[in-house]
């Protein structure tokens, strides 16, 4: 591609095209540039078009493409050809600093971003005169040029301020220091200089704070790995300037906007977080500046206004001096008893007021709100860092502080008594105030951990709290009454029972308000005091003291529901979910009717399910109120089912998929109430959730394992009888399940209740088919899971079919199989299983092993015979094995039953533990002591001779402690 | 300064691996780039004799002013060359001496002028003047000052040929020059490796030792134990053990003086043949010097305490059995009170010492507890300046990763955690990123006991959650992902995986084994 006009024409023409809104003109030139980008020249073609076209829109176009050009091409990835010439490599570089420098600014930004893409790659080995040429333009006087200068000089050492230490990179500060920092400060004494030669002219004040931004920004990235000799040399002629210019005010700078931050707030929230980092990192070198620092930040908060552009500014601030106070050696800046009372009462008073900003959220944006207040996504926000502040002062000054705030609060609420009407907002910042200083440790399960114990919080409460809490006017001043209500939530641990109530009637009211916010903190509220636990883990409200309210509670909890807004409103479910569950048997008359609403919701948001939070606990209230209906009486099953299974239909027709996991659920605990034989509504669906599409989604997976599981306990012998060609589909799951790490587990607990279920002749032929498998997945991918797994089945297989089937069918696979898997799989990893049943099962199906398999005893498995009685020995007294080999750390897993993928989990559907041995053995020690007996007599003299040649003296100890309590001895 | 106890190695382990058998004490990395000033504790490498002598006359003020000086100096030196190479003695006595007190100057002597205006040919051939003392010495003492400055200027005198006359001058009957060779011997050494092994093949060991005699006075003693510590220092390469093995018995005879310079001067000597691979840690170990070592850091000056530190933090970073001999020796009972040093480079140094000894296996972590190490160890990474808690922090992170469960709850109860939680704000990514892995570390412990659940109620309480959360932000890629891992697997309430394949139709699973495998074996 040679550089003449005639190209240069061309691509014109081409870069026109791809301006165009018709894809048909757009894409062809679009991919022709791309086709032919590779030529050498084509950069060059670029940066002359950009340059040189008469065209303002093409020579933006041409500085556009070339970055993205330079974007996908610069690097040099290595064994892949390098695709920009070396004459262009060198070419670009030589020219692009000038020319992002003389360009216009939209030219200038696009060039700007390119060059730090080139620096990134190659700076600063293969561009060593890229630092100096920049610096030389630090001369030329004209600031347009010299703030491009700084912006690419930003946009190339910001890295420092997160990459690791390494010789590599510090060798590159280092460089950049050489040349960069001497000229940076003349830059920035001169800046200084001009603008107090220019302090009237407000043109050229907004470039040269411009200039002084940027610079501040690049002193904080210079400075951030470690204190260069260059700034500790230079501290105070840095340091003075920030500290003049965190002081400096300009009318002409002042801007009218009142969201965006102005230059002035930039630059000084930038000196802030410069400031921050000396006090952090270089404390020591910082010292004699750091007082004069706190003093000039403290002033600028004192006379910084509440727009929200300032909002930075003043976080930034009010940050540095709470991470300053509470280093004990600068204690002494705050101590004085004036200094303290001044920054409470303009500092954080100030910080903490209602502002018209939030009035506004709280009306009409009542979601973000309560996520920004209720949830703690607060952290940039005044608020926050003024509670910062508070905390950080409590950690010397408790005592004062709160004397101090201690007044202030009263005065507050005085003013606030005077004329509630006008005056609300004073007491808003009361409650707040005295929540920030009495938190000190919170947790969204518990609220409140610790409190001040200076602030007295139940006084607070019977004054100042429950007057709202108690107001016959629902709706008036509702931000009081959600301060109100959030008070009785957050402090719930610290205030007394017959306290919180007292409040339990007056949250159901709140729960009409018409504010959305009102109502749902009055929901979570109520929902955080019934899961608070008193004596003996109990809940600390009872059923019988919520009687009095549970009518007036259910009714306005739906009736909230309607109210616009919050239809979907996840803290209002959550809140039946949870009364419902603390009500118990007490909801029973009522859900005839609210089952009803319940149905009609799930409806409606089955349409588009938005909130999952929301949609969580509906089809939690809805497995509550089966539960709890059917304890009370097993028959109401059938009508449950006919509420809700033509939705359930619509829903599996639909494929909703974020609701099939939870109908399979539902489903499961329905059908687990049923008594008698599986009814023929399920069974036609049987056939359907063995589809491969539906085990495809991992969320599916417990849920549907769960259900077959029910389907194999209700109608095995249905299943026998009726769907016998569906067996191996059945075993189809299974062998998906277990061949994952991650959902092997789940197979197992398929492939337990096959075996525990299904009537033996049906599956008969399956047998070798599964065992071979398992064994498959032994060899390829052993792990601690799949093996405890393993052995429980094994075990449980023996039980049911008896130690000479499982020794055969091993045997039969492949000659002295079972030997190798009592010896290499057993023994030495039976120790590592878990839970009460699983232990249970392997002590059963040993015991049997040991005593009634005949190979045992008479072929060379003989020798495994004193080891596996130890190892069974072993199971019963030796605490279990948890260690986990190293590289399994990441794997899941599952110590005890359960579903993996907890969110769609539905606690209130959960299944009871299932114990298949059951009754038939209950101390599994006796059981040996009493086997081992049988086995003596059957053969005199061996049990005992096999015993005293290897047991060692310890287990046997143990042994004859069984066969004594089970009265027998061994002959 | 104590390294980045991190090697990428180290950190390679993160997240995945769960723990590495073999922990990797930290050690200097060798040249590491420096941004920072050259610090002010450090043995002093060269030095320059400004003491003033009886005889001095006030310099005169002109000197003083700037816009004269040069005009001034040039001036005299002139005078100096034609004096020195004036064939009088009373001439070159005067000559030379001027040129000393020029050298001698407090501020900006003119090194360079006195180097480019030919005098040090001159002045090396007067230290062979064994009939003029007073020559030798001023000689002696203005080759000393040139030698002090740059390498420059130290190669300047070398290349005159000074060496083998200093040596030959330590022999010198008048105590004075014998000195002033001492010291300019030390400058030399001080360089750099290469001429500090110049000098051992000149012989300078033997010559030096053969100083050292009981009835040596104190001043001439601190002069010769510095440049013994000078021949001990600097790497690449070390000096030769067998060189080492000359000095150590003296060093170690030094070591037991009552002076406190040379008390100061003979522990950076240690502290430099400490600093090495851990042949050389042995070497210095089987002096048997570790008990007054430990003895030296209780000592009150800090110019003592501060090597003394430095030695035994160079020796903790060694292998097990090295670290444990320094336990022997009672270093942990000294650790505590150096951590609660007034000054913080003190403190530093000795978290510094405290993080290599967690990192060494759970019997010497117990010792760190029974010791009553922790608790200063907490208040060093709440209260201690950055670089101090820097090192905490690996302290934490050495023990959550070698010790055993109950260790580390023990260290939790300290509050530990809630300390390096609260780090989690430093404007410093590696130490984030260290920080979290210690976090790693302590929930995989919290899962061994069940207790994960507690654990995160713990970490959200104090504010940690916030603050991890708030990472998942973190510019650095690494801090991010190790955030994002622990809110991932702790955190939320929420992996495929096929080791088989099974084949499937729409409607179904099919069930069987794909082939017959060949044999199994477990």
């Amino acid at each position: 591609m040679e550089l003449n006009d005639g190209n240069l024409q061309t691509l014109t023409e081409y870069l026109q095209k791809t301006l165009s809104p018709d894809p048909a003109v757009r894409r062809p030139a679009e991919k022709f540039l791309e086709s032919v980008e590779g030529n050498q020249n084509y950069p060059i073609l670029l940066l002359t078009l950009l340059e040189k076209s008469q065209d303002e829109v093409i020579r933006v176009c041409a500085a556009v493409t070339f970055k993205n050009y330079i974007k996908r091409n610069w690097r040099i990835v290595e064994d892949e050809p390098n695709k920009i010439s070396d004459p262009d490599r060198t070419a670009i570089k030589a020219n692009i600093v000038n020319l992002m420098l003389t360009s216009p600014e939209q030219i200038q930004k696009q060039l700007s971003d390119a060059i730090s893409i080139l620096g990134r790659e190659d700076f600063p080995q293969k561009w060593p005169d890229l630092l100096t040429e920049m610096v030389n333009r630090f001369q030329s006087g004209d600031f347009h040029i010299i703030n491009g200068v700084l912006r690419t000089a930003h946009s190339l050492f910001k890295r420092y301020r997160h990459e690791f230490k390494s010789n590599e990179l510090w060798s590159e500060i280092k460089l950049v220091l050489d040349t960069f920092a001497q000229p940076l400060t003349e830059l920035f004494k001169a800046t200084i200089d001009l603008c107090q030669t220019h302090a009237t002219d407000v043109n050229a004040l907004k470039v040269l704070f411009s200039s002084l931004t940027l610079i501040s920004k690049l002193f904080y990235s210079l400075n951030f790995q470690d204190l260069p000799e260059f700034f500790e040399d230079n501290m105070e002629t840095w340091m003075t300037h920030f500290h003049n210019l965190l002081t400096l005010d300009n009318k002409l700078l002042q801007t009218e906007d009142e969201e965006e931050a102005g230059l002035l707030e930039l630059l000084k929230s930038q000196i802030c977080d410069n400031a921050a980092l000396y006090a952090q990192k270089y404390d020591e070198e910082f010292q004699p500046y750091l007082p004069r620092f706190v003093t000039a930040i403290w002033n600028l908060l004192v006379t910084t206004g509440q727009e929200v552009k300032y909002d930075l500014l003043v976080s930034n601030a009010i940050q540095f001096l709470a991470s300053v106070c509470e280093r004990p050696h600068y204690k002494h800046l705050f101590e004085d008893q004036n200094v303290l009372t001044s920054i409470c009462e303009k500092v954080i008073v100030p910080n903490m007021e209602f502002r018209s900003a939030d009035e506004e959220a709280f009306e009409d944006n009542a979601e973000e709100y309560i996520i920004r207040d209720l949830e703690g996504s607060d952290i940039d926000t005044r608020r926050r860092a003024a509670c910062d502040l508070v905390r950080g002062l409590c950690k010397f000054f408790e005592g004062p502080v709160t004397g101090i705030f201690s007044g202030y609060v009263s005065s507050m609420l005085t003013e606030y008594a005077k004329n509630p009407g006008v005056n609300w907002k004073h007491k808003d910042a009361a409650i707040y105030l005295v929540t920030s200083l009495a938190s000190k440790a919170q947790t969204q399960k518990h609220g409140i951990t610790q409190a001040n114990e200076l602030v007295n919080l139940c006084e607070f409460f019977v004054n100042h709290i429950l007057v709202d809490l108690k107001s016959p006017s629902v709706n008036e001043f509702p931000v009081l009454k959600a301060d109100a209500i959030k008070y009785v939530m957050t402090f719930r641990s610290q205030l007394p029972k017959e306290q919180l109530l007292e409040a339990v009637p007056l949250l159901v009211a709140h729960l009409q308000a018409e504010s959305i916010v009102q109502h749902t903190y009055a929901a979570h509220a109520l929902e955080r005091l019934f899961t608070m636990r008193g004596a003996n883990n109990a809940t600390l409200i009872t059923p019988a003291e919520m009687a009095p309210f549970t009518e007036q509670l259910l009714n306005n909890l739906f009736k909230a529901l309607a109210i616009p807004g919050s239809s979907e409103n996840e803290y209002m479910m959550k809140a039946i979910m949870r009364s419902f569950s603390l009500l118990q048997e007490a909801i029973v008359p009522y859900i005839p009717t609210l089952i009803g609403q319940l149905t009609h919701k799930l409806l409606l948001v089955s349409k588009n399910p938005s909130k999952p939070h929301f949609n969580h606990y509906l089809f939690e209230s809805l497995c509550l109120s089966i539960r709890i209906t059917c304890k009370a009486n097993r028959d109401t099953v059938g009508s449950f089912e006919e509420a809700l299974f033509p939705v359930f239909t619509e829903i599996l027709q639909n494929d909703v998929q974020e609701f099939v996991p939870y109908v399979f659920q539902v489903m499961s605990l329905l059908l687990e109430i049923h008594t008698s034989s599986i009814p023929s509504s399920y069974m036609a669906l049987f056939p359907h959730l063995l589809q491969p599409v539906l085990w495809e989604r991992t969320g599916n997976i417990p849920p549907l394992v769960r259900l077959l599981q029910a389907y194999l306990e209700k109608g095995a012998t249905t299943i026998a009888s009726t769907a016998a060609d569906k067996i191996p589909g059945l075993l189809g799951v299974f062998q998906k399940l277990i061949a994952s790490k991650a959902n092997d587990h789940q197979g197992f607990y398929l492939l337990n209740s096959i075996v525990e279920h299904m009537p033996p002749d049906s599956i008969t032929q399956y047998r070798k088919q599964i065992f071979i498998l398992l064994f498959q997945r032994l060899q390829s991918s052993k792990t601690t899971k799949f093996v405890k797994s393993f052995m429980v089945f094994i075990n449980l297989y023996c039980v049911k079919y008896g130690a000479i089937a499982l020794q055969e069918i091993f045997d039969d696979i492949q000659p002295k199989m079972f030997g190798m898997v009592v010896e290499k799989i057993i023994i030495p990893e039976v120790q590592k299983v878990s839970g009460q049943v699983e232990k249970k099962i392997c002590a059963v199906g040993i015991t049997k092993i040991l005593t009634e398999c005949p190979a045992m005893m008479d072929t060379e498995y003989t020798k495994l015979w004193t080891p596996l009685l130890q190892a069974l020995i072993g199971l019963f007294e030796l605490p279990e094995d948890d260690s986990i080999p190293d590289d399994e750390h990441f794997i899941d897993i599952e110590d005890t039953p359960g579903y993996q993928t907890a969110f769609s989990q539905l606690a209130f559907a959960g299944k009871k533990e299932h114990d298949p041995i059951g009754d038939a053995v209950n101390n599994p020690k006796i059981l040996l002591a009493q086997s081992l007996h049988k086995l003596s007599t059957a053969c005199p003299g061996r049990v005992p001779s096999m015993l005293s040649t290897s047991l060692p003296a310890e287990a046997l100890q143990f042994l004859q402690g069984y066969l004594q309590a089970a009265t027998v001895q061994l002959v | 300064m104590p390294t980045e106890n991190l090697s990428d190695k180290r950190m390679s382990k993160f997240k995945n691996k769960g723990k590495e058998p073999t922990k990797m004490r930290d050690r200097r990395i060798a040249e590491c780039v420096e941004l920072r000033k050259a610090h002010k504790v450090e043995g002093i490498m060269k030095r320059r004799n400004i003491s003033s002598v009886g005889d001095e006359e006030p310099l005169s003020p002109e000197y003083n002013t700037d816009n004269k000086q040069v005009f001034v100096i040039s001036e005299a030196i002139q005078e100096i060359v034609a004096n020195v190479n004036n064939e009088c003695p009373e001439k070159q006595r005067q000559g030379c001496q001027a040129a000393r007190k020029l050298l001698s100057r407090e501020r900006n002597p003119p090194l360079k002028e006195i180097v480019e205006a030919g005098l040090l040919t001159r002045f090396v051939e007067f230290l062979g003047r064994n009939d003029d003392p007073t020559l030798q010495f001023e000689a002696a003492w203005s080759l000393t000052n040139v030698a002090s400055g740059t390498s420059w200027h130290t190669q300047q005198v070398v290349e005159h040929g000074a060496v083998p006359a200093f040596i030959a001058l330590l022999a010198s009957p008048m105590l004075n020059i014998s000195e002033q060779a001492v010291w300019a011997l030390g400058n030399i050494a001080g360089d750099g490796p290469s001429y500090r092994d110049a000098l051992i093949d000149c012989g300078v060991i033997p010559a030096l030792l053969a100083r050292l005699t009981p009835d040596a006075p104190v001043g001439y003693l601190r002069n010769l134990t510095w440049t013994l510590s000078n021949l001990c220092r600097n790497k690449n390469p070390f000096p030769r053990f067998s060189a080492v093995q000359q000095m150590l018995p003296s060093i170690i005879q030094l070591l037991h003086h009552s002076d406190k310079s040379i008390l100061s001067d003979a522990c950076w000597a240690i502290s430099y043949l400490t600093d090495g691979p851990n042949e050389r840690i042995d070497v210095v170990i089987k002096t048997g010097v570790l008990p007054r070592l430990v003895e030296l850091l209780g000592f009150e000056e800090l110019a003592v305490v501060t090597p003394a530190l430095r030695s035994i933090g160079n020796i903790v970073s060694g292998s097990d059995l090295q670290t444990q001999a320094a336990i022997d020796a009672g270093v942990l009972s000294a650790l505590p009170l150096l951590m609660r040093h007034p000054k913080s480079s003190v403190q530093k140094e000795a978290a510094w010492a405290v993080s290599n000894i967690a990192a060494g296996p759970c019997q010497q972590i117990q010792q760190l507890i029974t010791c009553g190490l922790l608790a200063p160890l907490v208040d060093l990474l709440r209260n201690g300046d950055f670089k101090t808690q820097r090192e905490a922090v690996w302290a934490v992170t050495n023990y959550t990763s070698g010790g055993t469960v109950d260790q580390v709850v023990h260290l939790v109860k300290c509050g530990a955690l809630e300390a390096i939680l609260n780090l989690l704000q430093a404007k410093d990514a590696k130490t984030v990123l260290v920080i979290l892995d210690a976090i790693n570390n302590i929930f995989l412990a919290a899962e061994k006991l069940g207790e994960v659940d507690k654990l995160c109620l713990l970490v959200e309480e104090v504010g940690g959650l916030d603050r991890i959360e708030f990472l998942q932000n973190h510019e650095n890629n690494a801090v991010y992902r190790a955030a994002q891992a622990l809110i991932e697997k702790y955190f939320s309430e929420d992996g495929d995986d096929q080791c088989l394949t099974t084949e499937a139709t729409d409607s179904n699973f099919v069930f069987g084994a794909s082939d017959v495998q060949k044999r199994f074996d477990f």
